[in-house]
């Protein structure tokens, strides 16, 4: 396929995946503020950190402030909106490739958000518009599973979901501070909608340890470090044809690496290299992975 | 219940619903008698779902002028327009027709010059267009098709007969809205198909696709075509999406392409794809920096000697805006004489040439009865309408023609037929013309029954471009 809709379907489905992972953190943060059983102002501002966001410093950082910034900023490439708009303007780009529902989905998903301010969600409207937000963009990776070919188009939008949805967690955890009580623990589990599947897969009564262990090395859970790594892993293999354990690219050795790294590592070695500086670690090597991504798939000099 | 219907009356032109006597046509007595069943209420609840449909769809264009970018959906008009079996037969094969001879005009011009030698087109209008491509000549396109696809603007008179308004041979749009309107209004509306079987459009895609695999390089087996677009702020890029996605084609933007050995090629993730045939959607100009405008990034440098050597088909062909030039136009009655040997299945306008000093005299002289159409614009724009214009303008006007008289042609107003149109309240008259699509097929002319309406939404208007106010019809082409 070209070269650009390949780049396209990558961003598309990156800040689709962006957007919904914001639109709960958001949403998870505001409800769990509401009864004090957090630290509130510290979680609004380990969201805006997640979101890779700049609070407002003359301001204080609340539900208000986070519906401003993180989910309606226009001055950002990170907010909802923007990744709302910059997701539908790559499906554009790639329209002829997209079928009908997948492409109404992310232009009513547009719609929507556009639709839509800080002043017309207001205080009480946020969690049923964020939930809106979810539901769509859930819906974009059901149709997009549901009604493209998975050929190559498919495995660069499956690239795209994984990638942000291992570096979404990997900011969740790096914002965790090493004091965390169980509330906090909780906050983040449910952020990363790993409330119901940790609570089934534990052995003993909760310890933060095993929480971290989960979200980062679980090889079942669709949201811990090491299953979306895996996911990245296999469409990379399926779009240059090598085995799996092998590489044919500088793409495919960095998540590798990865992948080999959290496959063997242990909860008591997460625990010694500490949450934050772990999930810090994890975070660049994602990085170091979507720029040899760029480099293999979407040279900027011509092929040829 | 107030019908919709109950206080229609028709226009002071051809109706095309209604008779002289205000009584339905035969072929609309059913749609009269389904649209009398429906309150206005239930109507404009319906316009009301249509147009949410088209803009959830992104069946729409871009407001430039709009810094936020604001997307508008084109207006859709849900009274269906309808054409009897027997007027079909003659549109069909009028298009066919003039499609051959724009066709057989634009070899000749570019290679022989037989109908220049014989003066029955002016040499020097013909190598004064601003679309005749001097680098053309003498490049035979592959198997000899130069209009692959052609569109051909058609009104009606206050007799109802059928005339020709202007040949579009370069790059015609307005397909998509033909296959949208027909599927909105079978979901939104399937009550006004009662009594009515219209022959369907949606196989339009894979007849274009028919046409340009048949127009490949004769020595590729296996040939493989793309779209070739602008890119997502043309107007049209909805329209190239659809047809490339419905084609099962690749949809492609110059930076995409590239040109080695006088082959073009797409950049993939799998490494370059060879393409032989490139239905492309940028103007001539557009094409090759190497050749035509330096400073275009919409087409690929070096995609003209490839075309030369005949190694990739350029679908319309380079040049063809020669035949669609409107200095041109009054001269194709002319061709399809020369060429075919056949009397015109479809008239012309009768036009002026301001070229010619006998026929600018008379333009000059006759300024409030005309129409003045530039003949390097489309669109709608650079047209003075006669009587509705002022004397400064028609003054400008004047000035203008005596100054470059090779760039305007006048026609006496005619008045286009109207069709009754959804108005603030109720139906009302407007003004209409309609888009046949033409496919050359080898030496065949396939003209699919999906055909373009246009309407102008305000009243008394004639223009029914898009960019001045103008609308879409869902179009009915009757089987017999």
């Amino acid at each position: 396929m070209l070269s650009r809709v390949a780049e396209s379907l990558f961003w598309t489905a990156r800040n689709v995946e962006r957007a919904e992972d914001l639109a709960r953190l958001i949403d998870v943060t505001a409800t769990r503020s509401v009864d004090r059983a957090v630290d509130a102002d510290r979680r609004w501002r380990s969201a805006f950190g997640v979101a890779g966001i700049e609070p407002p410093f003359d301001r204080r950082v609340d539900r208000a402030s986070a519906v401003e910034h993180i989910v309606f900023g226009v001055e950002t490439q990170l907010s909802i909106a923007a990744c709302v708009r910059i997701a539908r303007r790559n499906a554009i780009g790639v329209r002829a490739e997209l079928t009908t529902e997948v492409w109404e989905c992310i232009n009513g998903l547009y719609l929507f958000v556009e639709a839509h301010s800080p002043r017309a969600v207001g205080p009480d409207g946020a969690s049923t518009f964020l939930r809106s937000i979810r539901d769509t963009a859930q819906a974009f990776g059901g149709l997009c599973d549901a009604t493209l070919a998975h050929d190559d188009a498919w495995e660069f939008l499956r690239l795209g979901r994984f990638l942000e949805r291992a570096a979404m967690t990997a900011r969740v955890l790096r914002e965790i501070e090493p004091d965390a009580g169980p509330h906090v623990w909780e906050l983040v589990l449910e952020v990363c909608c790993a409330s119901g599947p940790f609570a089934r897969a534990r052995q003993q009564s909760f310890e933060p340890n095993e929480a971290l262990a989960f979200l980062a090395l679980s090889a079942t859970f669709p949201r811990s470090l090491r299953f979306c790594l895996h996911e990245v892993d296999h469409a990379l293999h399926r779009l240059s044809g090598a085995p799996v354990g092998t590489f044919a690219d500088g793409a495919e050795r960095t998540s590798g690496r990865i992948a080999a790294s959290l496959d063997f590592a242990g909860a008591n070695d997460l625990a010694r290299e500490g949450t934050a500086n772990f999930a810090a670690r994890i975070a660049r090597s994602l990085d170091d992975l979507g720029s040899a991504v760029t480099e293999v798939y979407f040279p900027r000099v011509p092929v040829g | 219940m107030r019908s919709i219907l109950d206080r229609y009356a028709p226009a002071p032109a051809y109706d095309e619903f209604a008779d002289a006597l205000g009584r339905p046509r035969a072929h609309y007595a059913a749609l009269a008698a389904t649209l009398d069943g429906i309150s206005w209420a239930d109507f404009r609840h319906r316009v009301t779902t249509v147009n949410t449909v088209l803009l959830q769809r992104g069946v729409t264009f871009t407001v430039y002028a709009d810094a936020r970018g604001t997307e508008r959906i084109l207006p859709f008009d849900l009274i269906p327009r309808i054409i009897a079996a027997h007027d079909w037969d003659r549109i069909a094969r009028g298009v066919a027709q003039r499609v051959r001879a724009l066709n057989a005009f634009l070899l000749d011009v570019y290679g022989e010059g037989r109908i220049l030698r014989d003066r029955v087109v002016p040499r020097e209008l013909v190598f004064s267009s601003p679309h005749y491509e001097r680098e053309a000549i003498g490049v035979r396109p592959p198997r000899d098709v130069y209009v692959h696809v052609s569109g051909i603007d058609l009104i009606r008179d206050a007799d109802g007969a059928f005339l020709v308004l202007e040949d579009n041979a370069r790059t015609p749009s307005g397909i998509s809205y033909v296959l949208e309107n027909r599927d909105v209004l079978k979901r939104a509306f399937p009550r006004l198909f009662d009594g009515y079987d219209p022959r369907p459009v949606d196989d339009y895609p894979l007849r274009l696709r028919d046409a340009l695999l048949a127009a490949a390089p004769p020595q590729v087996t296996e040939p493989t075509i793309a779209l070739l677009t602008p890119g997502i702020h043309n107007s049209a890029y909805f329209e190239h999406t659809l047809l490339a996605r419905r084609m099962g084609v690749e949809l492609v933007e110059g930076n995409d392409l590239f040109v080695r050995d006088n082959v073009v090629y797409a950049k993939t993730t799998r490494g370059p794809q060879r393409i032989d045939v490139l239905y492309r959607r940028v103007d001539d100009d557009f094409m090759d920096p190497l050749y035509f405008r330096a400073d275009s990034t919409l087409g690929a440098a070096g995609i003209f000697n490839a075309y030369r050597a005949g190694n990739v088909t350029l679908a319309n062909a380079i040049g063809t805006g020669v035949a669609d030039d409107k200095a041109v136009y009054p001269y194709v009655p002319a061709m399809i004489r020369y060429y075919l040997g056949e009397e015109p299945a479809l008239q012309n306008v009768p036009t002026f040439d301001c070229s010619d000093d006998v026929q600018r005299a008379h333009v000059l002289a006759r300024l409030p009865e005309l129409v003045v159409k530039r003949t390097t614009a489309s669109g709608g724009y650079g047209m003075l309408m006669g009587p509705a214009s002022t004397t400064a303008e028609r003054a400008a006007f004047a000035d203008a023609i005596r100054a470059r008289p090779r760039e305007f042609i006048a026609q006496p107003v005619v008045t286009l037929s109207a069709h009754p149109t959804v108005v603030e309240d109720g139906l009302a008259p407007r003004h209409i013309d309609l888009r046949p699509f033409a496919l050359l097929v080898g030496d065949h002319v396939d003209v699919p029954p999906a055909a373009l309406t246009r309407v102008a939404l305000r009243e008394g208007s004639l223009v029914v471009n898009s960019s001045q106010g103008g609308g879409s019809k869902d179009t009915w082409v009757l089987a017999d």
